[in-house]
């Protein structure tokens, strides 16, 4: 219970969106947050903001917005982690009486036309690449390693559950599977055409044992939340989504003899710090909003949830039960695989859907919690909120 | 082109490809006498920032791999399809590393060694590299 509630949800259009800024887009999802919520840009007193891979949107979003009198404005940064971290300091502010309307944004425009995905994740100064001379010092050393974006550090995690409990290819295929079949029921999703695990298993390999088809999209867009207290989004225009719980744990990677790194993940402490605050165990979860960058992350989040044991992800996966009628509602968007990757703010944008019931086409059945998680670094940051349409208890 | 892209010395790497260009990887030691990778600053045992140059023996074990079939930028276009790895030295430390050798049928566990390679072209060369390589099988 934080006495906090989600009042307000803005999203723009997702995916190939050219020739506008992250900011732009932005201000756009603040907008419609803030107007989906029944209020104005005057009611709001506090702002918090993240942006992408461009790293371009900032502070200066609320002179764009012409928010001149706040109580709290603060651009927030906890890798693909930062959504849930935003909402948390969002309920602390609002709890502890620092602001009374706190809009959390999230902005990215990496996507350019005729670039590739791939491309336009790795362009803006991840590493020296040779695109401006030689590799210089140890950064170089680690540029020939060759180990040097997500895809290839993320395979190297996925290949050391598959060789320690016999994790398979074709189990992370049903959860890409699943999503896709999600995402059907999903407008704003970038990719809505069935697959099956045959094509999982015939897209090219990006860096084995992940195929294309086990990493996320790229996309341009912008989500916000509006986060208030619970008494106030009560009189507001949409059914408060109450925050009763929220957690993080970070853990960057400990590389040493004996380490868990890739096997276990922050979400273990996240996780229950979160739902201990909710008053609830992993059994009453009715709807998972998996941070999916990768399929991998999601089986390993599962598991690190308790929705299994370490080690059963791969069995708990398959059959079909993330899937639409399965017996877990996951990803019920579609996910970073198959609808939009606006990092955390994925998962949460359909949380707070389903926690309303306005999911529609694909509407979980029952929806009175709902967990979410957040993932950043290489499985290295986590962070967790429990989603619920009641204010109190765990049914209505 | 070439497989190893050009990689330059700065200050604060001068004395490690130093040690790479006469065959020896060095890596650091902290003071509760732990084991860290290169890149190290702090020894997390104890919090210290007090760390000192060792010299490893290049022994390993092989912690994963990752086959990367589609380069992460240009510099490595033409080294594609190549090998990834996670490698515990017998001190102790992780290190991110290509394998090189014969890489087919690998198992975590197995035992590997350091090699050393040139980066760059001939035409362009740049300092020697520590890499590993799966340890003979018979």
């Amino acid at each position: 219970m934080t006495g906090a509630a989600i009042a307000g949800l803005g999203l723009t259009e997702m995916g190939k969106v050219y020739g506008r800024s992250s900011t732009s887009l932005a201000a756009e999802a603040v907008r419609t947050a803030v107007a989906d919520a029944g209020l104005t840009l005057t009611d709001v007193d506090g702002l918090l903001v993240s942006s992408g891979i461009r790293q371009d949107v900032g502070v200066g979003l609320a002179a764009v917005l012409g928010m001149h009198d706040l109580s709290l404005l603060n651009q927030v940064n906890a890798f693909g982690a930062t959504a849930g971290v935003m909402v948390a300091q969002a309920a602390q502010a609002v709890a502890a009486g620092a602001a009374t309307t706190v809009v959390c944004v999230f902005a990215d425009s990496p996507l350019r036309p005729k670039e590739s995905s791939g491309a336009s994740y790795g362009s803006p100064g991840r590493s020296s690449g040779g695109r401006s001379g030689p590799a210089r010092g140890l950064a170089g050393w680690s540029l020939a390693s060759g180990a040097i974006n997500p895809n290839i550090l993320y395979a190297l995690c996925a290949r050391r559950h598959m060789e320690r409990y016999g994790t398979t290819s074709e189990q992370l295929a049903q959860i890409a599977v699943a999503q896709r079949a999600w995402a059907a029921g999903n407008p704003l999703a970038q990719l809505r055409d069935p697959i099956t695990v045959a094509d999982h298993q015939a897209s090219r390999w990006i860096a084995e044992p992940l195929h294309l088809l086990d990493c996320c999209l790229v996309s341009n867009g912008a989500v916000a939340v509006v986060v208030t207290s619970a008494e106030r989004a009560a009189g507001l225009a949409q059914p408060a989504v109450h925050v009763r719980g929220y957690g993080q744990a970070h853990a960057p990677r400990r590389m040493h003899a004996g380490s868990d790194w890739g096997l276990v993940t922050p979400a273990a402490r996240s996780g229950p710090q979160a739902m201990a605050m909710a008053g609830i165990g992993i059994g009453d979860v009715d709807v998972a909003e998996i941070y999916d960058c990768y399929t991998y992350t999601v089986l390993v989040t599962l598991e690190d949830y308790g929705f299994c044991a370490k080690g059963e992800g791969g069995a708990f996966v398959a059959d079909g039960r993330l899937a639409p009628g399965g017996a877990l509602a996951c990803n019920t968007g579609g996910g970073q695989l198959s609808s939009y990757y606006m990092w955390g703010f994925t998962p949460l944008s359909e949380a707070v859907v389903q926690a309303r019931g306005a999911g529609g086409a694909r509407q979980a059945p029952r929806h009175d919690m709902v967990l979410v998680s957040g993932n950043g670094g290489i499985l290295e940051h986590h962070s967790t909120l429990v989603l619920s349409p009641h204010r109190g208890g765990s049914r209505p | 082109m070439t497989a190893f892209p050009k990689v330059e010395r700065d200050a604060s790497s001068a004395a490690f490809f130093e040690a790479a260009a006469r065959g020896e990887l060095l890596v650091r030691r902290g003071s509760s006498g732990t084991v860290l990778p290169p890149e190290a600053r702090t020894d997390p045992v104890d919090g210290s920032s007090d760390l000192v140059d060792v010299s490893a023996s290049g022994e390993g074990t092989l912690v994963s791999w990752a086959v990367v079939h589609r380069a992460p930028v240009p510099a490595l276009a033409d080294a594609v399809p190549y090998v990834s790895a996670v490698v515990e030295l017998a001190e102790g430390p992780w290190l991110i590393v290509r394998l090189v050798g014969d890489t087919d049928s690998l198992h975590v566990g197995e035992a590997v060694e350091i090699r050393f390679v040139s980066s760059g072209g001939p035409d362009d060369p740049g300092e020697t590299l520590p890499v590993f390589a799966p340890v003979a099988r018979a």
